[in-house]
């Protein structure tokens, strides 16, 4: 026997008594990108606690795969009884993991708990129209805004119902206890958090029966978890890794990049100067050539088809560097400066987009500056009210699925981000967000995103896909909304 | 003795208090925590009345006396990312990092000592020569791509070993192959050029000639005056990888230790775990210090102190 061979047979013994390679027939796993830091389901902004908890907790709406709104916990969509006041019903016989029915009390306690500033939740901002919550009978729950609010549904979406008397516990943050398709197992920090399916579940009875995290930071070493059978299911898989994947899930995702143009002053106060730097860039390129074609063009606006808001008439800038050149000459910017700033390893490949816009521009004749900064510091350049960079590169992900959020923040004049001021954009937007009428609703996104357009105030980019890896044997089709519902996924 | 372990230890609390002081002054010089942990999209009043429950709108000099009065009673406060004790996470994922340090550098000293003094015994031998490239191999080798391809070689294509995560002995083996290689390559260099040297000096001819064995010149003789070098070294790997650098073993093969959590918290802008860090790191490197220093004495008794 030769040494090489004793050293395989010792391997592998070594292997058969401690290797947990093989996954379980019922059990799907998972690696997020990190670990939850806490498990409390109103705390965090954090996608590894939604990722979790999405198949704990459950929420009033619901969205259908496509991202229609439908009603979750509620037995009917949010009514208004007047302006400022929503009606809630709630479906009957839902019950919390440890028995106790899902009522009023309990989703007025959760409304107030993540409102309250003494929470510190850090997604207080997605709720910061409502003031309050009460409950009329066992089953019926008014919510109180602080003026008109058509997103209700929407942001409701969002806030995860909690149980009263758990939520009084510290239990809450380590050991999750909702109404959803799985109730918590297990938690163990630093290596894994176990679910299992809910048998007394108030909806269709999921089919796996067992889901386990894990938590492996390191694309690479996702990508070799799931080769090596390991995981069944890795998120945030990088383009360049899809050849190798055994199956590759890909929908429309959140992620828009955008370059924010300054209408108010410098080089890019001249309208033709903002459109010469929108034909410019070959956005197809960067889609097919950046992301392998995991990325599709941005129609025009900071919004997909499945947002709330998004207009179907309009459609990406051309690539039209000689009409790029014939503006810049006009308004007498060719050869000039202009500054870029950017930030690096926030977003999948911001630098590398960032430097392929760069370079268009030069093409065009632009002197560009590009400027990366650490994040923190590329925050205090985006949210500086008083000097605003020329374009500023930002990647906006609206998971509310409504135009106002992201239009609120880069579109309206005095938004955190917005290097515009334009009074009449800002008008429309403001009116959009108090319109109950969805119809006119609607139709004043419609208004908003086309006047930008017509002014340039963007350079937009793309809308990156959503990919995962996945294992041959799971059955899964990814969501438009990002969240991964495991009572959605089935084994072959 | 006494006397002078107590004046090292008065040192170790200055440098431990100066380096924590710093990192204060650092984070709250730059960047600001809120804007990070709140959606890009929230408004500008939302930032700050969070800066404001979080008690980051108060004076600086408030801050810091409520700083200094935590860190007297090892009480940094909450983690901002995490929103539970700072000390309470480093004290979770420290075992994981010593772990991880002790096996690996435990690994390459326990390898690097027989191999290094076999080469040193013929130098530009064949065993010599290969030595020597074996180390710069080693050196050479990133230790992120080293980790990836170990990860590729045994647990993608053999399937003999989980790909990362912890929880049984298995999952040891290739963090700890990882952590160990570079260390093993920088200390059989050491080894070798300290054994070589001692080899060459009158005592150990003097002590063939009058007829001990080779073995106990190489074995005991030299290779006791060849240890301080080597336990510098050795204490040196030991500090570097609790300092942060088993951050690429740990990210590599999710090993949740000390070092992730630690470039997860300057990712995060978390001020108040990054000072619970870098006073346990201090404290600890503070510590191995004052043990080498004992081990020195120990191993040879010219470097004793009064």
């Amino acid at each position: 026997m030769t040494v090489r061979s004793l050293v395989r047979i010792v391997l592998a013994v070594l292997c058969a008594a401690f290797c947990n390679t093989a996954a379980f027939a019922q059990q799907v796993t998972i690696a997020l990108g990190s670990e939850p830091t806490t498990l409390d389901p109103q705390v965090r902004e954090d996608g590894s606690e939604r990722a979790v908890n999405d198949n704990v907790y459950e929420t009033l709406t619901a969205r259908a795969p496509d991202g229609t709104l439908v009603p979750g916990l509620a037995a009917a969509m949010p009514a208004l009884v007047d302006p400022i006041t929503w009606e809630v019903k709630l479906r009957p016989g839902v019950r919390f993991h440890d028995g106790a029915p899902l009522d009023a009390a309990a989703v007025a306690y959760s409304i107030a708990r993540v409102i309250d500033p003494k929470f510190k939740s850090e997604q207080a901002s997605f709720f910061s129209t409502i003031t309050g919550a009460s409950k009329v009978d066992d089953l019926t729950v008014r919510i109180r805004t602080n003026g008109p609010d058509p997103i209700m549904a929407a942001r409701l979406y969002w806030l995860k119902i909690v149980s009263p008397a758990h939520a009084a516990t510290r239990q809450i943050a380590t050991a999750p206890m909702g109404t959803g398709p799985y109730r918590f197992v297990s938690w163990n920090r630093g290596r894994d958090i176990t679910l299992e399916a809910n048998k007394d579940y108030w909806g269709e009875k999921p089919r796996v029966q067992k889901v386990n995290y894990r938590f492996v930071s390191e694309p690479g070493t996702r990508l070799a978890g799931l080769m090596a059978g390991e995981f069944d299911l890795i998120t945030n898989l990088l383009p360049e890794f899809v050849e190798r994947v055994p199956k590759a899930a890909h929908v429309q995702g959140l992620e828009h990049p955008i370059v924010i143009l300054n209408a108010d002053a410098g080089i890019t106060k001249d309208v033709r100067v903002r459109k010469a730097l929108n034909l410019a860039v070959d956005k197809k390129a960067l889609a097919e050539g950046l992301f392998e074609g995991r990325a599709i063009v941005s129609p025009g606006q900071l919004l997909g088809s499945a947002h709330f808001g998004f207009n179907e008439k309009l459609s990406a800038w051309p690539y039209d560097p000689k009409q790029a050149k014939k503006l810049l000459e006009e308004a007498g910017a060719a050869g000039k400066k202009i500054q870029l700033v950017g930030t690096s390893g926030r977003w999948l490949k911001d630098r590398e987009v960032i430097e392929a816009v760069a370079a268009y521009w030069q093409d065009v004749g632009l002197k560009v500056d590009v400027k990366i900064y650490e994040f923190s510091e590329y925050l205090n350049r985006l949210f500086d009210r008083n000097t605003r960079a020329d374009a500023i590169f930002v990647v906006n992900s609206n998971e509310m699925m409504d135009a106002d959020r992201s239009l609120s923040a880069y579109y309206k004049a005095g938004g955190v981000g917005a290097s515009n001021t334009d009074a009449e954009l800002a008008r429309l937007i403001d009116s959009a967000r108090t319109e109950v009428d969805t119809g006119k609703r609607r139709a004043m996104y419609h208004q908003a995103v086309q006047r930008a357009w017509d002014n340039a105030y963007f350079v937009w980019l793309l809308n990156i896909e959503d990919v995962y890896g996945t294992s041959k044997r799971l059955q899964w089709t990814p969501r438009v909304d990002g969240k991964i519902l495991v009572k959605e996924m089935s084994f072959r | 003795m006494g006397r002078h372990l107590l004046s090292r230890l008065w040192h170790g609390l200055i440098v431990i208090f100066g380096v924590t002081v710093i990192v204060f002054v650092v984070t709250r010089m730059v960047g600001d925590p809120v804007a990070m942990m709140l959606p890009l999209e929230a408004t500008a009043e939302q930032r700050s009345a969070f800066e404001h429950e979080l008690g980051f709108d108060r004076p600086i000099a408030v801050q810091f006396g409520e700083f200094v009065a935590g860190a007297a009673r090892l009480d940094f406060g909450d983690s901002l990312w995490q929103r539970r004790p700072a000390m309470e996470i480093v004290l979770e994922k420290l075992p994981a990092t010593l772990l991880l340090t002790f096996l690996g550098i435990g690994l390459a000293i326990v390898l690097a000592i027989p191999i290094g003094i076999v080469a040193a015994l013929r130098p530009g031998g064949g065993a010599d020569q290969f030595t020597v490239s074996f180390s710069l191999a080693g050196l050479s080798i990133p230790q992120f791509w080293l980790g990836l391809i170990l990860i590729y070689l045994f647990a993608v294509r053999l399937h003999w070993l989980p790909t990362s995560g912890t929880g049984t002995p298995a999952h040891v083996v290739l963090p700890m192959i990882t952590m160990a290689l570079p260390a093993l390559a920088r200390l059989v260099m050491t080894v070798r050029s300290a054994m070589i040297d001692e080899l060459n000096q009158q005592y150990a001819r003097t002590a063939r000639a009058k007829g001990l064995s080779r073995f106990r010149v190489v074995g005991v003789h030299a290779l006791r005056n060849a240890l301080v070098p080597i336990l510098t070294l050795a204490g040196w790997e030991v500090i570097r990888a609790l300092a942060g650098y088993s951050v690429v073993v740990e990210t590599v093969f999710a090993w949740p230790g000390l070092g992730l959590a630690t470039m997860q918290a300057i990712e995060r802008h978390d001020l108040i775990l990054l000072q619970s860090v870098v006073f346990t790191v201090a404290a600890l490197v503070v510590v191995t210090n004052i043990a080498l220093d004992a081990i020195y004495q120990r191993v040879d008794p010219r470097m004793k102190l009064t």
